[in-house]
């Protein structure tokens, strides 16, 4: 029962967490990225389980975390207006080789992390770029011009 | 103009139509974020110890202990007792709350007797000359599953029969 409870305080914790930090920082994962996310696993275990070193224990918090994400999923599913909450929205950062500078000063990009992201999707020149969006998984997606 | 990608409706991923305070909202929810660590400085959840103390003419008792504490936490409590005179059988008698949810790991020196009167938990300490201080260490450890909000967790101080002084405390237990 503690455990449960504990399990999905911690959960909404992260989500929200998870939710207003910006997608930016969570699309990169770099190596100082890498160790906060062991940290943050860490400290957040000895909050969810302390001292029960169980089967049972591990059961349960694997269970309720596995429910609360189905749970949260059939709700983006089913109910529309609560997507925006839970998923959030695509933003549109390009158009037409312009860099929206509103919504990537929103998003805390810089114009080298676009082009750092356009070209691990082998775009030299933002240029070449007709959209750039801003994917709600925190991913920066490119859709070339057409060339004739 | 170029075809819009799928789903893409531009005045609201573009020109964020509606989303505009949504800014506000998360720059709010990141502020509440923020103001976490700023009350644990402050020692909002602990472990910070205090020094409340009472004083009589027969004796000074000053507690050295946390009044908010988390589950899972280790601290330490300490018993400043000062005999303004003689006293011939000190008895230090603390709340049940003292031992509610939490392990008493160690109790140093060892008191002479233990005992519960009416409930609350007595130890004899002995004797303390006028003038002397008699120092009762307590480790204590908190149970994860333990929660108190400002449980009471007094000290009373007896020389045999006759109470001496009470010292208020209580105790917070954060998850």
């Amino acid at each position: 029962m503690d455990l449960a409870i504990r399990t999905t305080v911690i959960f909404f914790f992260i989500y929200l967490l998870m939710r207003i930090v910006g997608r930016r920082e969570l699309s990169s994962l770099e190596p100082f990225d890498l160790i906060l996310l062991v940290v943050l696993g860490d400290s957040v275990q000895q909050a969810v389980t302390q001292d029960d070193y169980s089967v049972t224990g591990a059961f349960i918090v694997v269970s309720t975390i596995a429910l609360l994400q189905v749970f949260l999923s059939y709700l983006n599913f089913r109910v529309p207006r609560l997507r925006t909450l839970i998923d959030g929205e695509p933003i549109v950062i390009i158009q037409d080789g312009k860099v929206i500078e509103g919504n990537a000063r929103r998003e805390r990009l810089t114009l080298e992390d676009i082009a750092e992201a356009a070209r691990l999707q082998q775009i030299g020149s933002l240029e070449d770029v007709q959209w750039a969006v801003l994917e709600t998984s925190g991913e920066l997606t490119f859709l070339e011009k057409q060339k004739n | 103009m170029a075809d819009i990608p799928d789903t893409i409706v531009l005045r609201r991923h573009r020109d964020l139509e509606g989303r505009r305070k949504d800014v506000w909202i998360r720059r709010g929810l990141l502020t509440l974020v923020a103001l976490i660590p700023v009350l644990a400085l402050f020692n909002v959840f602990g472990q910070r110890p205090g020094k409340p103390a009472v004083a009589t003419s027969a004796a000074r008792l000053q507690l050295y202990a946390p009044t908010r504490a988390r589950g899972g936490l280790l601290y330490e409590a300490r018993f400043r007792i000062t005999a303004r005179q003689e006293l011939k059988k000190a008895i230090l008698v603390l709340d049940p709350g003292w031992g509610e949810g939490q392990q008493i790991n160690t109790i140093e020196p060892s008191p002479t007797g233990e005992a519960s009167r009416d409930g609350q938990l007595e130890f004899t300490l002995g004797h303390i000359p006028q003038g002397q201080t008699y120092l009762l260490f307590m480790q204590f450890q908190v149970n994860p599953t333990n929660l108190a909000w400002r449980r009471p967790a007094n000290v009373e101080l007896f020389d045999g029969n006759t109470h001496l002084l009470t010292l208020k405390h209580h105790l917070t237990i954060y998850p």
